[in-house]
């Protein structure tokens, strides 16, 4: 017994030093860094607000961004090393300030020595002097043509981008400030404010918006979807009819504060199908039947004139 | 983003090494552990005394059978082994012998009933012998049943109190979770690091001890014939 037990003891002695020689430590396991994604959680209506518009814009086919062309038809261009193309240069704008002050004291002194001379001739400073001013006022053109050629690939950038990019360059010509506070790198930061392109600050023309749209005041498509829903629960739409499909009415009406139909229903439009008056009136009963509609109370001024279109095909597909 | 930066400072420093789980442990997880490990040294130390027991035994019932079978007589084979310790088939031959002698010593040798005499007394021997080769099994068959429950009851008491633990650290970070967890894992594991081998072994060797048994039954009432024939012979 006692040759195994010591044969038992030496054995667990080895089995336990090679596991602390085997397992000195659990390996952590390599996590890579996980970048954090803001996650903002923004309402629909953002998404699905109404443009203010006009009604008396005119209608026009908003050009839709063709990035397929401008790339390809014109790769030579970006190309170009930045010192070989007389086009592009952000520095000639410095040198035509600088020799702008040089003719103006010319003329001056131009016109001064004229009234001397005027008296008593003497013609020889007259021409050094008027032949100064000359080549003087020669640098002044040349900077002209290149400021001129300056806006050349401008077409080219606002062809691809058309909204933003023109804004960008504005902000770049600010003279730096004389007291400079590094501290203060943060405010000047945030003075870019990011661009807005809401309806008011829009760079396209106006267009035909909705006839109630209001700065604040926006039903949400979910909003507009549920007082929908509301409606084509109660309606009773005229299956039966000929041609029920196309019976589409178009109901204007008035709400009260407390969700009530204050103005009557008033049928927009109409139809020579005979089941017309039939589908009108439903849609009318319709609107009559559900009142009061829950809708949000600090929208009134969105929901206080409704107008609803009774489609059987969409509201019965729905 | 804020919490992972967190999890990272306040981790415990602790590694998953053996000294670390078992120091961080608690108490009665830590006595778990060590009786755990008390009982695995004891198993083995079984079963490494039962593999020499039961080889060595089975080589002596070889060897014996061959001088037994060699045509020696058995007077003389009686002589040479009866005044050793003997094991296995070869104390069941001494004992028989010792009785027949008995019986035939004196002035009237008492054969009548020699034949029954001499089988109880193997009897006894293989009795004895069985309980010599099977004593400590029960311990294997006992460490091999009980150790793994042991081992969770530690497992259990372990993830108890980490989960209080992790209650008070206010953190359900698996950094702070794991550990405790870890440590009281450790515990299952010992146990069945003890249980393993004990019920293999415990299997193998009652198997072993039933053979060899069984061998011994075969050869005494092999014996038993002879002599049988030898009583009725002088009789």
């Amino acid at each position: 017994m006692r040759a195994g037990l010591i044969a038992s003891l030496a054995g667990h002695a080895a089995i336990l030093l090679w596991g602390i020689a085997a397992f000195p430590d659990a390996e952590s396991y390599s996590v890579p860094a996980v970048d954090s994604l803001p996650v903002d959680l923004v309402p629909i209506e953002e998404f699905t607000r109404l443009r203010i518009g006009e009604k008396t814009a005119e209608i026009r086919e908003v050009a839709a961004v063709a990035p397929s062309k401008t790339p390809s038809e014109k790769p030579t261009e970006p190309d170009e090393k930045p010192g070989e193309s007389n086009v592009q240069q952000p520095t000639p704008p410095t040198p035509a300030p600088t020799p702008a002050p040089e003719p103006t004291p010319a003329p001056e002194e131009v016109a001064e020595p004229e009234p001397e001379p005027a008296p008593a001739p003497a013609p020889e400073p007259e021409p050094a002097q008027a032949a100064e001013p000359v080549p003087a006022a020669e640098p002044a053109p040349e900077p002209e043509p290149q400021q001129e050629a300056a806006p050349a690939p401008q077409p080219i950038v606002t062809s691809v981008a058309p909204r933003s990019k023109p804004a960008a360059p504005r902000r770049t010509p600010e003279p730096p400030d004389e007291n400079f506070d590094s501290t203060q790198i943060a405010a000047l930061l945030n003075k870019v404010e990011p661009a807005k392109q809401s309806g008011a600050s829009s760079q396209q023309p106006a267009s035909l918006g909705s006839n109630r749209g209001q700065q604040d005041v926006r039903m949400s498509q979910s909003e507009l979807d549920a007082l929908r829903g509301q409606v084509a629960q109660c309606w009773s739409p005229p299956v039966g009819a000929v041609g029920a499909e196309d019976l589409k009415v178009r109901v204007r009406f008035n709400l009260s504060r407390g969700g009530d139909v204050s103005g009557g229903p008033e049928v927009l439009n109409s139809s020579s199908n005979p089941a017309f008056g039939a589908a009108a009136s439903s849609a009318v009963r319709a609107i009559m039947r559900c009142q009061p509609y829950s809708l949000p109370d600090a929208k009134y001024d969105a929901w206080q004139e409704v107008i609803i279109n009774f489609d059987p095909r969409e509201m019965l597909g729905g | 983003m804020e919490t992972l930066v967190q999890s990272t400072l306040t981790a415990p420093d602790s590694g998953i090494s053996f000294f670390s789980l078992f120091w961080q442990a608690h108490i009665v997880v830590k006595i778990v552990m060590l009786g755990l490990l008390g009982a695995s040294v004891w198993c083995w130390a079984i079963i490494v005394d039962k593999f020499m027991l039961i080889g060595r035994t089975r080589r002596q019932m070889s060897r014996f059978e061959t001088v037994f079978w060699s045509g020696q007589s058995l007077e003389e084979l009686y002589g040479t082994l009866h005044n050793r310790v003997n094991h296995s088939m070869a104390a069941l031959f001494v004992a028989a012998m010792r009785e027949w002698k008995r019986s035939h010593e004196g002035a009237r040798p008492a054969i009548a009933s020699l034949q029954q005499r001499i089988d109880r007394v193997m009897d006894v021997t293989i009795q004895r012998e069985a309980e010599r080769l099977e004593s400590r099994l029960l311990i294997l068959a006992t460490v091999g049943a009980a150790a793994p429950f042991i081992g969770l009851f530690g497992t259990v008491w372990g993830i108890m109190t980490a989960f209080q633990a992790i209650a008070a650290s206010e953190s359900t970070n698996l950094a702070v979770v794991a550990p405790g967890i870890a440590e009281a894992l450790f515990a299952t594991a010992l146990g069945l690091l003890a249980a393993i081998p004990a019920v293999i072994a415990y299997n193998k060797y009652s198997h072993d001890v039933g053979k060899a048994v069984s061998r011994m039954e075969g050869f005494a009432d092999e014996f038993s014939a002879i002599l049988s024939r030898q009583i009725d012979e002088r009789g």
